[in-house]
């Protein structure tokens, strides 16, 4: 069983990962592509919450709601982890 | 016959050099390896101009006066777009390469320059007070003299020539190259993000490579065109090297197997893909970084970070440092305050010998600030510099003067 992530969590990876550049206390529902995030992060981010949760995020799942703040990335993770 | 100077490279920096040197009254041949002049920004299809506008909040406002404000305008003026657009934190203009290769015809025929393409120097030095430029076309050697000499080939050619001092970052550290290609035919297709969520899903079940990962579509601005960009990692076999033909022509058969295997999996997955085909091959791949001339000055990261200015400032660096050491996507680093660092004339002198002068991505500064000072818009800045560098130093002007020179003439640095 896959550990569901918190959205302190996902701005910790996204960090550690270099995926955006954020501060240790980025706000939950701070929005990341005002923070840099692009869509060839994006492509980075799909990839690592696979290796780290083993969540698939498909093409119909990357919508701008669903990755928009680290407490929706948060949901769209914890609702793909097997 | 002698001229005043010879321009190696008709890039960016190099166009922006001979323009400045002929418009104050000098001879200029430009010397260019391909049959059009562009460089990054129409034979590797780099279809941004960054760099040209300052940092921070607010309209856009242009960074360096002169021949970057002149290529703005007219690039504005060719494709139609309404002015420049947002790209994160920083402002860009959105070029075509199709119209870049026009303008800059334009603004050669205009300006007199004797412009020699499908030429490529291979040996320099001294002869008679002068310098002297071998090339070779298609098998003839010819030789061309000139008084001074602007090196503006990107990868510091005439250092290789005459042994100067030159350095390079670590294989492993240097910017990865791009590879831009033409895509057509898509209507109203997918895109952004849903894109990206595609592309990997490819990657995860084995249709796509992993060098697919950061490959990423933008709209050209004609109708049905996009743009496609995949970092590479420039390892594929072996060091990165981009001044080694067998590491570059490797890199041109990857960029070129990943961009179509990339197509072909859109055209049959993506919605409005299904009728997208590769209209556009580059000419070469985008090398972001290679060999630097050793300059008087060295300029470093940390001064662009901290928007250094200098007493002898000839140009502005008005973009963050964008780091693309892994094929993961950009790193920026931005200066404080959003200042813009000052680029000084020693950085276009080489520590030796006189009468050349160095633009573009090859001037001296170290690694970290090449990560600012690369882009094309500072490129235009350097280049103008330089050829009014060679002017002064072909006529036996002091070469000290040229800031105060420059803003006489093109106005002030901010």
């Amino acid at each position: 069983m896959n550990q569901v992530p918190t959205a302190e969590n996902v701005v910790e990876m996204l960090r550690d990962e270099g995926i955006a550049e954020l501060a240790v206390d980025f706000p939950a529902d701070g929005n990341l592509f005002d923070a840099g995030m692009d869509s060839m992060a994006v492509m980075q981010l799909i990839v690592v919450a696979e290796e780290r949760f083993g969540a698939v995020i498909g093409p119909a799942d990357a919508g701008r709601e669903n990755l928009e703040t680290p407490a929706a990335l948060a949901r769209l993770i914890a609702s793909k982890v097997p | 016959m002698s001229r005043d100077v010879i321009v190696l490279g008709a890039g960016s920096a190099g166009l922006a050099a001979a323009v400045t040197a002929a418009r104050e009254g000098a001879q200029v041949t430009l010397l260019e390896r391909h049959g059009y002049a562009g460089g990054m920004g129409t034979a590797s299809l780099v279809h941004t101009f960054c760099g040209l506008y300052r940092m921070g909040e607010g309209p856009p406002v242009m960074a360096n006066p002169g021949f970057p404000a002149e290529m703005a305008g007219r690039m504005l003026a060719s494709t139609g777009d309404g002015g420049p657009v947002k790209m994160g934190r920083v402002w860009v203009l959105r070029q075509h390469p199709v119209d870049f290769v026009r303008i800059a015809d334009e603004l050669l025929r205009e300006s007199g320059i004797e412009v020699i393409y499908h030429a490529e120097a291979f040996k320099a030095g001294r002869e008679g007070g002068l310098w002297a430029v071998d090339y070779a076309c298609r098998g003839q050697i010819r030789r061309l003299e000139g008084k001074t000499v602007v090196d503006a080939s990107g990868d510091a050619v005439l250092a290789g020539l005459l042994d100067g001092a030159s350095y390079q970052a670590e294989p492993a550290k240097l910017q990865r190259p791009a590879y831009v290609f033409g895509v057509q035919g898509v209507i109203e297709g997918e895109q952004g993000l849903a894109l990206a969520g595609r592309i990997v899903d490819g990657i995860r079940r084995g249709v796509l490579s992993q060098a697919a990962l950061g490959l990423h579509f933008r709209a050209s601005g004609r109708a049905g065109e996009l743009f496609g960009t995949i970092d590479l990692s420039g390892a594929e076999e072996g060091d990165y090297d981009p001044l080694d033909g067998a590491c570059l022509s490797r890199l041109e058969e990857v960029g070129r197997s990943v961009a179509g295997a990339a197509v072909d999996f859109l055209k049959g997955e993506a919605g409005g893909w299904g009728g997208a085909y590769i209209s556009h091959w580059p000419v070469r791949a985008g090398v972001r970084e290679s060999r630097r001339w050793q300059g008087r000055y060295r300029l470093t990261g940390d001064e662009v970070l901290g928007g250094v200015r200098h007493a002898d400032d000839i140009a502005l660096a008005a973009w963050p440092l964008e780091f693309r050491e892994t094929n993961r996507g950009p790193k920026l680093r931005y200066p404080d305050g959003d200042r813009a660092a000052g680029i000084p004339l020693g950085c276009l002198q080489p520590v030796a010998p006189e009468g050349i002068f160095t633009a573009g991505r090859c001037i001296s500064c170290d690694h970290d600030a090449q990560a600012s000072v690369r882009v094309m818009g500072t490129c235009f800045a350097t280049g103008q510099a330089a050829g009014l560098a060679a002017v002064l130093a072909a006529r036996g002007e002091p070469v000290e003067g040229l800031p105060a020179r420059l803003e006489a003439r093109f106005g002030p640095l901010e």
